[in-house]
């Protein structure tokens, strides 16, 4: 694979699902400045059946390349970014391919096992002055970004929770369940703590329409990224939205084949510390379809990796200094981020006037 | 007899604040909300 006329990036995009193809589209849109993203995209599916109606739905804008299995190092070779969007739990070798040859490396998954994995690859991404982005979707990913975007505003940081609503497609769906299982990890005074699954209820305001929802710990990959990347916070969280039914149904196997599409979902964080001497929360929140949201935050941050604008190592996107960007970009195409603006007594800091937004 | 009455007058006082909620057009069971404002402008650059 060769980078095109415009000299932007060359990418391949492993994985062929809901996620998948949201980002292949995104990354055959033009950027800010009204250039293509890319240069050249190539869409990786294990699925033969699905060739022709990739080939079909991307036309001469993407080629589209089959995974029959071993041959995964020659489908990347000299791609400059791979963005991963197989399910959760089989990207970890996809990464480590890519890496091999040579590319910078974006991926999707939000497994805390495999999320682990990611991040130990990062002093071989290093050593080859490339980079690895962990979990570049909506929680994680988008919740990275607002998280390390509320935290600027803040002199000083100690807590971190995160909740998420929904689900992308059907792996996201499965990956879901099994999250709700458990064990769940919490950063707490420097240590892990892991707790059961489906534990410690707690009703979640998320941006309208989603609005309250009951939500429990899960085995979510957020707290491994934002503690990797702030780790003098006192606590991180993650909680999941659930409901009665998925109490009863956590346990068994999908017995129902889980919606192609999921619906709409949302994310919230909650950053808590102080500014200048007093006790203040910033919450922040975004509300979309997962896999549309995943699918662009996936896209804008493989255009930063491909142009060679991250720096080298494996992280997650808390650690990036300057989120205001990609947050704009996302807002650009669609995937909008909101504040919750609440009452003064409980210490929600105002991060701006509707009249300067409005400017 | 006079904890009945007591019984008798926590249930009316229950009820009529109930109906004072809802007749202030707040639901009695969400508490006080702000709203979100989706970031934008000077929060983005």
């Amino acid at each position: 694979m060769t980078p095109g006329s415009t000299g932007a990036p060359a990418a391949v995009v492993v994985g062929a699902g809901t996620v998948g193809v949201r980002c292949a589209r995104e990354l055959l849109g033009s950027g800010p400045d009204g250039r293509p993203s890319v240069g050249a995209l190539t869409v990786v599916t294990r699925r033969t059946d699905r060739r022709g109606t990739l080939a079909a739905a991307f036309g001469s804008e993407a080629s589209v390349a089959v995974d029959s299995g071993g041959g995964l190092a020659d489908l990347v070779r000299g791609a400059d970014v791979v963005v991963v969007t197989r399910a959760a739990g089989e990207q970890l070798d996809v990464a480590r391919a890519a890496l091999d040859g040579g590319a910078h490396v974006v991926t999707t998954s939000d497994d805390p096992d495999e999320v682990r994995g990611l991040l130990d690859l990062r002093e071989r991404a290093r050593a080859s002055d490339r980079s690895v982005v962990v979990g570049a979707a909506m929680a994680p990913g988008l919740s990275c970004l607002l998280v390390r975007h509320a935290a600027a505003l803040l002199d000083e940081v100690d807590e971190v929770h995160v909740a998420r609503a929904g689900a992308g497609g059907p792996a996201c769906a499965r990956q879901r369940r099994r999250a709700l299982r458990g064990p769940a990890v919490e950063w707490r005074d420097g240590e892990w703590v892991e707790r059961p699954g489906f534990s410690g209820r707690e009703l979640v305001w998320f941006p309208d329409p989603t609005g309250g929802s009951d939500c429990y710990r899960a085995g979510l990959a957020d707290p491994l990224l934002v503690a990797d990347a702030m780790p003098h916070l006192r606590r991180v969280s993650a909680r999941l939205a659930a409901s009665r039914v998925d109490r009863l149904t956590v346990a068994l196997p999908m017995l129902i084949g889980p919606p192609v599409e999921g619906g709409p979902g949302a994310i919230r964080v909650e950053v808590r510390g102080s500014r200048r001497g007093e006790r203040h929360d910033v919450v922040y929140g975004a509300f979309d379809r997962p896999s549309v949201a995943a699918g662009a935050t996936a896209a804008v941050v493989a255009v930063a990796a491909g142009r060679g604008s991250l720096p080298p190592g494996a992280y997650g996107l808390a650690r990036l200094d300057a989120p205001r960007g990609f947050l704009q970009e996302l807002a650009r195409r669609g995937v909008r981020a909101a504040t919750f603006e609440g009452s003064r007594e409980f210490g929600v800091l105002d991060t701006g006037s509707s009249e300067d937004a409005n400017a | 007899m006079r904890g009945v009455r007591r019984a008798i007058l926590a249930v009316c006082f229950g009820v009529a604040g109930a109906i004072l909620v809802r007749l202030a057009g707040a639901s009695p069971t969400a508490p006080e909300q702000g709203g979100w404002r989706e970031l934008r402008g000077e929060e983005l650059r």
